[in-house]
C-alpha cells in the first residue's frame, strides 16, 4: 500500500515538475541574472568584450541621483494610483448596477468587457487617434462649448500622463468591474434578506452589510491591479514612447530604453531589480490578505 | 374587497418595479454607448475614404463605406508576412504553455504532491512577475544561444505567462472531476498518461478550451518580447510592427485604423463564442482557490 502512495507521488510530480521547472529555468535565472548585472557595469561594449566587472551598488547610486529616474519613480506611483482609484470606483459603481437584474443586462454587461478584452496596442492605437488635435475629443469637447481652444492631450507635458490615466482607466474598468461582481456574488443573500425584514435603508444596507462584506475581495483586488498596473509598458511604447520629456515615462519603459536603445544593460536591470523590488512588496500583502481571507 | 385592494396594491408594486428596471437599464445603456464610443470610432474610421479622412470636418456616420483601407493590408507584402508572424508566434507559445501547463495543473489537482503549497505559490508568484525583469536576461542569453529573431524566442518568453495562467484556471476544473472515472480507466490497464489524455481532458473540455483560447490571445496580443528579442521588422508581429506601419501610412488614419480592426478581430470573435468561459478564466487568475 505505501509503496503505492509513493508511486502515485512520483506520478503527480512527473505531471507537475516540467512546467515548475521551466517557470523556475527561465523566471529564477532572470531574476537572479537581474539582479548580479545590476551590480556589474554591462553595456554593450563590455557585453562584446566579455570584461564587465562588479562596480557595487554605482547604478542605483546612479539612478536616485538622477532627476530623470526620480521623476519616472513618480510618475509610476502617479499612474498607478490614479489608475486605481478610477478604476476601482467606477468598478465598483458597475458591479453594483449589474448585481441588479433588468432587461438586457447580462448583454449590456458583456458588451462593456470589450474594452479590456482589446490588445493593448489597438487601444494606444486607437486612442492616440482620438487624442489628435483636431480629433475626436477635441472636436466633441469644443462643440458642446466645454473647451474653446483645443487640449493638447498626448503632446503637452502638462497633460500627457492624465491622457494615459485616462486610457488606461477606459482598459481596467470592466476587469475591476468583473472582480467587484466576484466579491458581491459571494455575499449571501439571507444577510440582506434579514436587514430587510428589520426595515434596513438601501444606503444602510450598503454601509453595513455589502461594503464589510465586500472589503477583503476589494483589498485583494486592489493589491493586484495594482501590480499589473505598476508594470505598464504597452500603452506608453505606442501612444507615446515614454514622452514628451520623460512625462510618460515609467519603470517598465525606462528600463527598456536603458537596456535596449542605450544598451546600457546593467542601468536597465537596476531600474527592473526597483521595480521588482515594489512589486514583491506589494505581492507580499497580497498573498498575505488572499491567505487570511482563505483561512477565515 | 380585501383581496382586491391587495390586488391594486401589488400590481402598483410591480409597476414601480418594471419603471425602476427600465431606469436600470437606460442607466446601463448609456453608460455602455460611452464606454464602447471608442471602438465605434475605430470601426468606422477604418471603413472611411481618404477623402473623408482628410475633410476639415470629422464626421461621426461615415458617408460612403469602403474597405479600401482594409484591402490595402491584404496586398501588402509587410503586413502579410507580419500576420503571418503573429499567427505563429501566438501558436507556438499555446502549444508550449498548453503541453507544460494542462500537466501540471492535473498534477496539482488531482495528486497530493510534496511542498504542494510550495509549488502552488511558486506558480501564483512568477505570474506577478514583470516583463522588464525577463527582458535583458533572456536577451543576452538568446543572443548567446543565437535564438534572436526566431519565433522560438517571444514564444518562451510568452508561455511564462500563459503557464501559470493555465494552472490557476484548470486546477479547480481536475479537482472536480469524479476519481472513479479515471481510476475506471486504470483497471483496464491504462497509463496515468494514456488516462489523462483520453479519460481526464475530455471531461474538463471547456476549462481546455477557455485556456486554449486565453493562451492564444497571450501570444496574439504580445509586444514587448517580440519587439525585443525580434528586431528584424521581417520576423516581428502585427503588434511589434505599429511604429513601422504608422510611419508607412503617416496620416491616413482609415489605414491605420483598419490595422487595428484586424488585430482586435480573434479576440472579439473569440469573446463572441466565449463570453461566459473567458469572463471566468479572466477573474480565475485572481480568485485564490
Amino acid at each position: 500500500m505505501k509503496s503505492k502512495f509513493g508511486s502515485k507521488r512520483k506520478e503527480g510530480l512527473l505531471f507537475t515538475l516540467p512546467a515548475l521547472i521551466y517557470m523556475l529555468a527561465l523566471i529564477g535565472y532572470s531574476l537572479i541574472y537581474n539582479i548580479i548585472l545590476s551590480f556589474k557595469n554591462m553595456n554593450v561594449r563590455t557585453f562584446k568584450g566579455g570584461n564587465s566587472v562588479f562596480v557595487g551598488l554605482d547604478n542605483y547610486i546612479e539612478l536616485f541621483k538622477d532627476p530623470v529616474f526620480l521623476m519616472v519613480l513618480k510618475n509610476t506611483f502617479i499612474f498607478t494610483i490614479a489608475c486605481l482609484a478610477i478604476q476601482f470606483t467606477f468598478g465598483l459603481i458597475f458591479a453594483l448596477l449589474f448585481s441588479k437584474k433588468f432587461p438586457l443586462s447580462g448583454v449590456i454587461r458583456g458588451l462593456l468587457l470589450v474594452s479590456y478584452m482589446l490588445p493593448m496596442s489597438v487601444s494606444g492605437l486607437l486612442w492616440r487617434n482620438m487624442y489628435g488635435l483636431d480629433g475626436v475629443f477635441n472636436t466633441i469637447l469644443m462643440s458642446l462649448g466645454i473647451i474653446r481652444q483645443p487640449i493638447e492631450w498626448i503632446v503637452s507635458t502638462k497633460t500627457a500622463l492624465l491622457s494615459l490615466i485616462i486610457t488606461n482607466s477606459w482598459i481596467g474598468i470592466p476587469f475591476n468591474m468583473l472582480l467587484m461582481t466576484t466579491g458581491l456574488t459571494n455575499i449571501s443573500k439571507d444577510v440582506y434578506e434579514a436587514a430587510e425584514v428589520d426595515g434596513a435603508t438601501k444606503w444602510k444596507k450598503f454601509r453595513y452589510i455589502t461594503a464589510p462584506l465586500l472589503k477583503p475581495a476589494a483589498l485583494s483586488s486592489v493589491m493586484l491591479v495594482f501590480i499589473y498596473t505598476f508594470r505598464a509598458f504597452d500603452l506608453m511604447f505606442i501612444m507615446t514612447g515614454g514622452g514628451p520629456l520623460h512625462s510618460t515615462d515609467v519603470l517598465g519603459t525606462l528600463s527598456y530604453s536603458y537596456s535596449f536603445t542605450q544598451y546600457k544593460f546593467s542601468l536597465g536591470a537596476a531600474t527592473a531589480v526597483v521595480l521588482f523590488a515594489i512589486l514583491f512588496v506589494v505581492g507580499l500583502i497580497y498573498l498575505h490578505l488572499t491567505t487570511k481571507e482563505e483561512a477565515s | 374587497m380585501q383581496t382586491n385592494q391587495l390586488n391594486e396594491k401589488l400590481k402598483r408594486e410591480s409597476r414601480k418595479e418594471k419603471r425602476k428596471d427600465f431606469i436600470l437599464m437606460l442607466i446601463a445603456l448609456g453608460i455602455v454607448v460611452i464606454m464602447l464610443f471608442p471602438v465605434y470610432w475605430m470601426a468606422i474610421t477604418s471603413v472611411k475614404s481618404d477623402h473623408e479622412i482628410f475633410a476639415k470636418v470629422l464626421t461621426f456616420i461615415p458617408k460612403d463605406i469602403t474597405f479600401e483601407p482594409w484591402l490595402v493590408q491584404f496586398r501588402d507584402r509587410n503586413f502579410l508576412y507580419s500576420l503571418r508572424n503573429s499567427i505563429v508566434i501566438a501558436f507556438t507559445a499555446m502549444t508550449l504553455s498548453l503541453s507544460l501547463g494542462i500537466t501540471a495543473a492535473y498534477g496539482l489537482g488531482k495528486y497530493k504532491l510534496p511542498f504542494h503549497n510550495s509549488i502552488l505559490l511558486v506558480f501564483l508568484v512568477t505570474q506577478m512577475m514583470p516583463s522588464s525583469l525577463l527582458l535583458t536576461p533572456l536577451y543576452l542569453f538568446f543572443a548567446r544561444t543565437s535564438l534572436l529573431n526566431t519565433f522560438l524566442a517571444p514564444a518562451m518568453a510568452i508561455a511564462t505567462n500563459s503557464i501559470p495562467f493555465i494552472i490557476i484556471t484548470l486546477r479547480p476544473y481536475f479537482m472536480s472531476v469524479p476519481k472513479s472515472l479515471d481510476e475506471a480507466a486504470r483497471i483496464d490497464g491504462s497509463s496515468a498518461f494514456r488516462s489523462f489524455i483520453q479519460i481526464v481532458i475530455p471531461a474538463v473540455k471547456t476549462g481546455v478550451i477557455t485556456v486554449m483560447v486565453i493562451s492564444f490571445l497571450h501570444g496574439w496580443n504580445d509586444l514587448v518580447y517580440s519587439m525585443t528579442f525580434n528586431v528584424e521588422a521581417t520576423m516581428r508581429p502585427l503588434t511589434a510592427n505599429i511604429h513601422k506601419f504608422m510611419d508607412q501610412y503617416g496620416m491616413k488614419w482609415n489605414n491605420i485604423m483598419a490595422y487595428g480592426m484586424i488585430l482586435a478581430i480573434p479576440v472579439l470573435t473569440s469573446f463572441v463564442f466565449l463570453q461566459k468561459h473567458i469572463i471566468g478564466g479572466v477573474t480565475s487568475g485572481a480568485v485564490k482557490e
